[in-house]
């Protein structure tokens, strides 16, 4: 079991580390959020107005240690006070209402890329140096060194402006009420379709190729022939006996983009016009919204962490050799 | 599979919900581009998304229009009285202007607003209590402000206090937080009708003081975070009123409707050129604080160019020597043009021998020029990143100067590291843009030397004891040809110093759609500024002055 401890001390020790970079980040960063506030207005703010302003988004001038313990309690009392682009709303209210649109476009692209990323991969060992093979995995790489912007754009103009088959904006149509029914719903799945697709697309390749080359070991394994030997079906060899171990390397790859999923899919959502973290960060970074940026780096930090964390565990599972250590 | 099911099961939900047509007037317009809405209405906030809360929600008490040479229309305010010594204003508040909750608004609101963002100077967002003395309650329906100095400028913005009802916000805590989610207003739609993050509409208000003359029944805002996308909502044919930046915008927008689609750009912002006078690089700094230099540097701008190819021939060329601009060519002294029009006009070589009988020459042999006293010249201009049309034009800029002999660059720092290197004057030489008010006093006055550095309009380091006093006296009087007389004086000075160097005026974004509603501002209903951001007091007049078709 210590070696569990030893995972769990790591992580607390990582998420200080995470925590107090997250802290000084923004304080690097040029220009401050009441100037920008006022950078385009036609009157100049007198000095004791701004100071009130600054006072009431939580900005007095203190020495930086003094701040930085007024964060970390902050961030322990899971606190992350008022928003400044978004005001009055507190930071936590903010990012809780891009959560979900998050969590369920890059949730399901994440896990549609892992899915059919390792079937293909699969496949592609299994038929190795064949027709299917030699140009899918070829493209994949292709696909995968595409940047996400381009393939999003593309898909943008030309299924939403070009075509006009999919909507070009919005988590669904602005003129329904959320609720539990069947034109809600699917209009939320109507606009999750392009955002979701290309989000998939561009990580599939990453796991195709892992997937293929860590099968492609298996095959060569003793056991793999073995069960060929024993006269298994091809698939009960394919999946049970080389796939399963092939995967484990995979795991640690798709453990990771859970973990940022949280991190929203940036670029995806900005195209897109998607309500989620991604735009939301991309806002609070252009306004210097420091509560909202910490925030939302903080959530990043502890979903990465906790991704990590459940991988660990699930290697003990997964790698009997492990429970020993 | 799943897929193929979910599209024809849209395609119908989609047919329904076009189907009920309202009867109502509803207007789509896009005044603020944002990621999602919060039910925030607080008229005193300066970052919520909702931008149809001003005026919109809550009327101002006079607005004065810029395209009628500042003509007052009243709104809350019935008229207004100058005392003999311009140190007062009394505000007569119009009579029978009811809440939208059917309480009687009065002067007592008017007078409860003033002192509200007195207590409480996080909401006096115009600092206008900088330059006032007191504000009295004189009866129901006259408040009388006192200034500290005499002036008649002060009320371009005192009249544009956003009055809201002292029996709700008297007992609201913290006026500052408050978010106001179910606003009672004077304005022409306070009613939220429906609120999501993606789209809000806001309804008539039933006990409108001037509910004959709006035509418009809702606002519906959708949520648009960006150009592009205002580009895909507006090609559709979706949006009535917005103001965007759209390339190529008669073939992007315009030719997908020819008979709907339209738009008008008159000029607004001053763009101009700043040279950092107190510059950090000795050589830099002898050049800025050369007039030569300056004029030099004026006469190597390509402004056609930087209008038609950088601009899209959307803002309009600025040749005044003083950056006056055609928005003020009422108030133009011929004099500045036939003394100094020379060096605004396009012209490289003039400006290459202007600084050669100035002393400039290369010295140490490397293509460009040193100061009269030999040391190098060598600046970024800075224009915010991703600006696209200042970046071409900061290019063209270049372009003209190093042609000229000058050692300039582009320099792209991103918008707020550019607004800080404004600030705190780091920069070298920045492309810029001031607002401009009623008068041309409001662009001018960032020379005043106590703005110097307080804003990023005033951030060249120029300034002049006679201009001050200049300045100072345009709003003493209230006497036309005596404020003229002052302003020629201005414009002499400023022409023949050059402080900065105007290149053109920014649109005002404006573009409508006709489809649905007649009755929107254009060049031929040049009425006021017809943009629906929030910001331009005069959106109120337009919103009054649009109709549905037929």
């Amino acid at each position: 079991m210590s070696f569990i401890l030893r995972r769990i001390l790591f992580y607390i020790v990582a998420f200080l580390v995470a925590a107090s970079i997250n802290f000084l980040l923004p304080r690097l960063m040029p220009g401050n959020p009441i100037d920008i506030m006022f950078a385009n207005a036609g009157n100049s703010m007198p000095p004791e107005a701004k100071k009130a302003l600054a006072a009431t988004f939580g900005f007095v001038d203190r020495p930086l240690h003094e701040e930085y313990f007024l964060y970390l309690k902050s961030v322990f009392s899971w606190d992350f006070g008022v928003s400044i682009k978004k005001y009055p709303q507190s930071v936590l209210d903010v990012l809780m209402r891009a959560l979900p649109w998050t969590l369920f476009l890059a949730g399901t692209s994440v896990v549609l890329a892992f899915c059919i990323g390792s079937m293909l991969g699969v496949y592609a060992a299994w038929k190795r140096g064949g027709a299917f093979d030699s140009i899918v995995s070829p493209s994949a790489l292709a696909i995968q060194s595409i940047p996400a912007l381009v393939i999003a754009i593309t898909t943008l103009f030309i299924f939403g402006v070009g075509l006009e088959w999919l909507p070009t904006s919005y988590a669904y149509k602005p003129s329904l009420d959320p609720g539990w029914n069947w034109e809600y719903i699917s209009s939320v799945l109507y606009h999750a379709l392009m955002p979701v697709t290309t989000l998939a697309f561009v990580s599939i390749g990453g796991y195709l190729i892992t997937m293929r080359n860590n099968m492609i070991g298996q095959l060569g394994e003793e056991h793999v022939v073995m069960g060929h030997a024993k006269g298994l079906t091809d698939a009960r060899v394919r999946y049970n006996y080389a796939a399963r171990n092939a995967l484990l390397p995979s795991m640690t790859a798709f453990a990771l983009s859970l973990g940022s999923v949280m991190g929203g899919s940036l670029i995806t959502e900005i195209v897109f016009n998607y309500p989620g973290l991604g735009n939301i960060l991309f806002q609070g970074i252009i306004a210097r919204d420091y509560p909202l940026i910490q925030g939302q780096l903080i959530i990043m930090t502890l979903a990465m962490l906790t991704a990590n964390l459940l991988i660990d565990f699930i290697y003990i599972f997964l790698d009997p050799r492990l429970r020993k250590a | 599979m799943r897929k193929s099911m979910i599209l024809p099961a849209i395609a119908s939900a989609l047919m329904l919900t076009t189907a009920g047509a309202q009867a109502e007037a509803i207007l789509t317009a896009v005044p603020h581009q944002t990621t999602a809405f919060a039910e925030i209405f607080n008229p005193f906030n300066q970052t919520a998304d909702q931008r149809s809360v001003r005026d919109f929600m809550y009327e101002q008490l006079v607005v004065f229009n810029r395209m009628q040479g500042g003509k007052a229309e009243y709104r809350l305010a019935e008229s207004f009285e100058y005392s003999d010594d311009l140190m007062s204003v009394t505000f007569k508040i119009r009579d029978g202007v009811k809440w939208s909750d059917g309480e009687t608004l009065d002067a007592n609101d008017v007078y409860f607003t003033f002192n509200l963002i007195k207590e409480n100077p996080a909401l006096d967002i115009r600092a206008i209590w900088e330059k006032l003395d007191s504000v009295e309650l004189v009866d129901d329906s006259h408040v009388k402000v006192n200034y500290k100095e005499a002036s008649t400028g002060l009320i371009f913005d005192v009249a544009r206090l956003h009055t809201v009802p002292e029996h709700i916000w008297s007992s609201v805590e913290d006026p500052v937080s408050f978010a106001n989610a179910n606003p009672v207003g004077s304005g022409p739609l306070t009613e939220i009708r429906r609120f999501t993050p993606q789209e809000y509409v806001q309804c008539r208000n039933p006990n409108y003081f001037q509910a004959d003359d709006l035509k418009v029944d809702c606002i519906r805002f959708p949520q648009i975070s960006n150009n592009d996308q205002a580009l895909t909502a507006a090609a559709k044919g979706e949006l009535d009123w917005f103001g965007s930046f759209l390339p190529d915008i008669e073939k992007t927008y315009v030719s997908k409707d020819p008979e709907n689609h339209k738009y008008w750009f008159p000029g607004g912002s001053l763009v101009i050129f700043n040279l950092n006078m107190n510059a950090s690089e000795e050589g830099n700094k002898e050049a800025f604080n050369d007039v030569n230099f300056r004029r030099a540097f004026s006469m190597s701008m390509d402004r056609q160019a930087m209008v038609d190819i950088a601009g899209y021939g959307y803002p309009t060329i600025n040749q005044y020597p003083s950056g006056l601009g055609r928005g003020y060519h009422a108030w133009n002294n011929p004099e500045a043009d036939a003394q100094y029009g020379q060096y605004t006009e396009y012209n490289v070589s003039g400006a290459a021998e202007l600084l050669a009988e100035a002393g400039y020459k290369d010295t140490d042999g490397d293509g460009f020029l040193e100061t009269p006293s030999g040391k190098p010249i060598a600046f970024d201009l800075i224009v915010p990143n991703g600006w696209t049309d200042w970046v071409n034009t900061v290019q063209l800029a270049v372009e003209g100067l190093q042609e000229a002999g000058v050692n300039a660059s582009v320099a792209t720092p991103e918008a707020a590291a550019w607004t800080q290197q404004l600030l705190d004057g780091s920069y070298q030489g920045a492309i810029n843009a001031l607002v401009v008010g009623v008068t041309p006093h409001m662009a001018f006055n960032t020379f005043h030397s106590s703005k110097a550095m307080a804003s990023r309009f005033s951030v060249t380091g120029y300034t002049n004891e006679e201009l001050d006093g200049l300045l100072d006296s345009f709003f003493k009087t209230s006497d036309d040809g005596e404020q003229r007389e002052i302003m020629n004086k201005v414009q002499m000075i400023l022409s023949k110093d050059m402080p900065h160097i105007a290149v053109f005026n920014n649109p005002y974004w404006y573009q409508y759609n006709t489809a649905r509603f007649e009755g929107f501002f254009s060049a031929d209903n040049d009425q006021a500024v017809p943009t629906v951001h929030d910001g331009n007091p005069e959106r109120i007049l337009h919103l009054l002055s649009i109709r549905p078709k037929g």
